[in-house]
């Protein structure tokens, strides 16, 4: 008898369980997307898988002269020469000149920029549904780079991922004044 | 091979293509006889086959392309319905214009124009009614070429054909479409480039083509630029491995023969995955009797275009990137080099000026020229602008020599032009044309008698894939700096080196020249700083010891002498450079980087940005 009302207990626990599953299911009927997510400055940061090439371990880093601080330097990945950019300085979480390097580098998967983002641990992925994201309009913006580079706000339970769009920030004007020299 | 047979070669190749394509087309069309891209792809490709086959004579091919170009512009326009028998017409057509292609080589003949005939009555069935309406489509616009560029590779035949084409004005309710499509064709063709060999007979034609219809090959393969690039990148990354190894084995004690068939193989695919990226000049200068034209009309001149050196044989990407310059220069000879026939008939010049394009090989350079027999240069006038705008000093224009002054014509800013023309530009000029040599590592010179003409000359290497470069090192990491602007390499005391007011000096071969510390360009923000606040002197005053011996570079670009001085010269490499892609693309110490045998990245100085933005400060200063 004792058993028998455990399974029940059991039985009824995966119905609840079902039915929830359900309403989930039904709330997440966006698209389906998977992102990357990766720490920069303690927050946590995402792109959609899409965005990246691969994930190496960071590769010997060539300086330039007479670029931006952010601008670490170009790396030799797979016979690519890959601009190497650290996105806490990028956006100005962080004003520590010389932190150690992130060990991990996001190689972007663009035709346009070869660039690839520090990051210090080894990301994540992260599976969500394109209504769990909120999209960033409410978030106080101070400047032009705010405005365009946060794409929206992902809430998977108690974390809260920003969404990067990254093609916006190398877009971004600032950057060509990488040049003006 | 003559030009004519090299058309030929061309125009085959193209044909076919075509051929295959119609084939392609009319089969999708009979699947789905409204589909109206393919109806309008079918009309460009039998417009472009007719306009290549009656700008080379065939006249075959372009009367039976004619007419089937003439059947699909009354299809677009509704006016003839895609019958079953009207299809089993046109394949045949399409079979014949194959077996016409064909005949180009085989010299057989081929009867077409019975099919022809076919055709021909079912234009004039819906013309009949529409009589007035004269073939429309002979009035098909071309891409606006007064501005075209001639990297619209492989598509001269094209321009040249519709040159002699109909006359007619254009028509004002001219299909928008048609002006796209016809783009379209010269970009596509833009990526491809024409391999150099021979296409071979195709597999025997039996006699008996009438019935069956053959699946033949063309000898010829078309291959994206973009596919060969990765292949010489490919090569690239091998030869580096192979450094690496060598390398490593040395290290270990073995002999560097171990590896020489390693070495030979490798470099043997690099100089053949090279050779394929080569393509001859011709097929570039050609296009420009157009250009040429275009320009002579508007300002009213009376020019011939002579090509000479056709078939050397250069990079095509070099060619991709010179191809603007190239415009530039043409426009700029005839509309400023180039007199009115008035004037020079009143010279006592022949009425008709002559531009000339010509190439030539140099060890591992091909010098294209540009001459013209026009008005040339007046130094003075020149000089009187380049004060007037700016460009340099009262005082410092006394010093300048004859070369120095016509040099001023490539400076930024700088148009001589009194008037700014149609023709040649709005500024952007020859200091665009500098640039662009440039930045593939080729030097420009200008030759000019005045009222005799002008030639003004390009040495561009032949090849991108690989330079010579001295590589050095810059606190513990490896840069390079390319060979051709390399004089010496030297080492200097401290006490050899001077300080003045705004620099340092130092002798060379009995030349006194600025020296400068590669540190110290690295660390100011801008070149336009160099000056300020001794930034010049920063790492000169580190050093105590005035007999520490120093590395210095001699680098020079238009016989200016720098000495550029570095922590440690290394060895002399060759290597390949690659151009750095966004965000990178416009970083300006730097033209590119190269991977090392140890897998890291070694930035390439741009010297020439260098001593061009130094030597201008001076002179501004």
């Amino acid at each position: 008898m004792e058993e028998k009302k455990e399974v029940q207990e059991v039985t009824l626990e995966e119905i609840k369980k079902e039915v929830s599953n359900a309403q989930e299911t039904a709330a997440k009927s966006g698209t389906r997307i998977q992102l990357i997510v990766f720490k920069l400055a303690g927050e946590e940061y995402a792109l959609p898988i899409d965005d990246i090439k691969e994930v190496v371990l960071t590769p010997g880093i060539a300086k330039i002269p007479q670029t931006p601080a952010y601008i670490k330097g170009v790396a030799n990945i797979r016979g690519n020469i890959i601009a190497i950019m650290d996105m806490e300085e990028r956006l100005n979480l962080v004003n520590k000149k010389n932190k150690a390097p992130g060990s991990y580098t996001l190689v972007i998967a663009s035709e346009q920029f070869k660039v690839g983002i520090l990051v210090t641990e080894v990301p994540n992925t992260l599976r969500t549904y394109s209504t769990e994201i909120d999209k960033a309009d409410n978030i106080m913006q101070f400047s032009e780079l705010d405005k365009e580079c946060i794409k929206g706000v992902v809430k998977d339970g108690e974390r809260l991922i920003m969404l990067l769009d990254i093609f916006k920030i190398m877009e971004i004007e600032e950057l060509n004044k990488i040049v003006n020299i | 091979m003559s030009k004519e047979e090299e058309y030929k070669e061309m125009f085959y190749a193209e044909a076919f293509e075509h051929h295959e394509e119609l084939d392609k087309l009319f089969t999708v069309l009979e699947k789905n006889p409204k589909d109206n891209i393919v109806i309008d792809n079918i009309f460009r490709v039998t417009h472009t086959l007719k306009g290549n086959a009656m700008g080379l004579g065939f006249v075959e091919i372009a009367e039976l392309s004619h007419v089937m170009e003439d059947i699909f512009s009354e299809v677009k326009s509704n006016r003839i319905n895609l019958s079953e028998d009207l299809f089993n017409d046109l394949f045949k057509a399409c079979d014949k214009l194959g077996a016409l292609i064909d005949a180009l080589k085989t010299s057989t003949k081929v009867s077409y124009k019975g099919i022809r005939t076919k055709l021909e009555v079912y234009l004039k069935k819906v013309r009949g009614t529409t009589d007035q309406d004269e073939s429309p489509m002979d009035d098909t616009p071309l891409p606006d070429i007064a501005e075209g560029k001639p990297e619209e590779q492989g598509n001269e035949i094209v321009l040249e054909g519709t040159d002699t084409d109909e006359a007619t004005p254009v028509e004002a309710d001219l299909q928008p479409e048609q002006i796209e499509t016809a783009e379209d064709i010269t970009s596509e063709q833009q990526e491809e480039i024409e391999p150099e060999s021979e296409p071979k007979e195709e597999p025997e034609q039996e006699e008996k083509q009438e019935t069956s219809t053959k699946i033949s090959f063309s000898d010829q393969v078309q291959i994206p630029v973009k596919k060969l690039d990765s292949l010489l990148n490919l090569v690239g990354e091998l030869i580096i491995e192979k450094d690496s190894l060598i390398a490593k084995n040395i290290e270990k004690g073995s002999r560097g023969g171990d590896f020489s068939r390693l070495h030979r193989i490798t470099s043997d695919l690099q100089y053949g995955v090279m050779d394929i990226r080569l393509v001859q000049v011709g097929f570039m200068f050609n296009k420009f009797h157009r250009v040429l034209r275009d320009v002579a009309s508007i300002e009213k001149k009376k020019v011939n275009l002579k090509l000479e050196g056709t078939e050397i044989e250069i990079d095509r990407n070099v060619l991709k990137i010179m191809s603007d310059s190239l415009v530039h220069m043409v426009r700029n000879s005839v509309s400023h080099g180039i007199e009115s026939p008035e004037e020079r008939k009143k010279k006592g010049k022949p009425e008709v000026g002559t531009v000339t394009l010509s190439a030539s090989n140099e060890k591992d350079t091909v010098i294209i020229e540009i001459s013209d027999d026009g008005n040339g240069i007046n130094p003075e006038a020149i000089l009187a602008k380049a004060i007037e705008k700016g460009i340099v000093s009262q005082s410092f224009a006394s010093q300048m020599t004859r070369t120095d002054i016509l040099m001023l014509i490539f400076e930024p800013g700088f148009s001589n032009a009194e008037k700014i023309t149609e023709v040649s530009g709005r500024g952007v000029g020859m200091d665009v044309v500098k640039r662009a040599t440039e930045s593939i590592g080729g030097k420009i010179d200008v030759k000019t008698e005045y009222g005799k003409g002008t030639t003004i000359s390009l040495s561009l290497p032949s090849s991108m894939a690989v330079k010579g470069a001295l590589l050095f090192e810059m606190a513990e990491q490896q840069y390079a700096a390319p060979l051709s602007y390399t004089e010496a390499v030297v080492s200097l005391r401290k006490k050899d080196i001077h300080k003045t007011n705004r620099g340092l000096i130092a002798n060379y071969l009995d030349k006194t020249i600025s020296v400068v510390f590669l540190s110290d360009l690295f660390k100011v923000e801008n070149l336009n700083h160099v000056h300020h606040n001794g930034a010049l002197f920063k790492r000169f005053d580190k050093v105590k010891d005035t007999e520490h011996k120093m590395d210095v570079l001699i680098v020079s670009y238009n016989e200016k002498f720098i000495g550029l001085v570095v922590d440690k010269l290394l060895q002399q490499k060759e290597i390949v450079e690659k151009t750095l892609s966004k965000p990178l693309d416009k970083v300006k110490l730097f033209s590119g980087a190269t991977i090392l045998g140890n897998g890291n990245v070694c930035m390439v100085l741009d010297i020439a940005y260098i001593l061009r933005n130094l030597f201008r400060e001076t002179v501004k200063g």
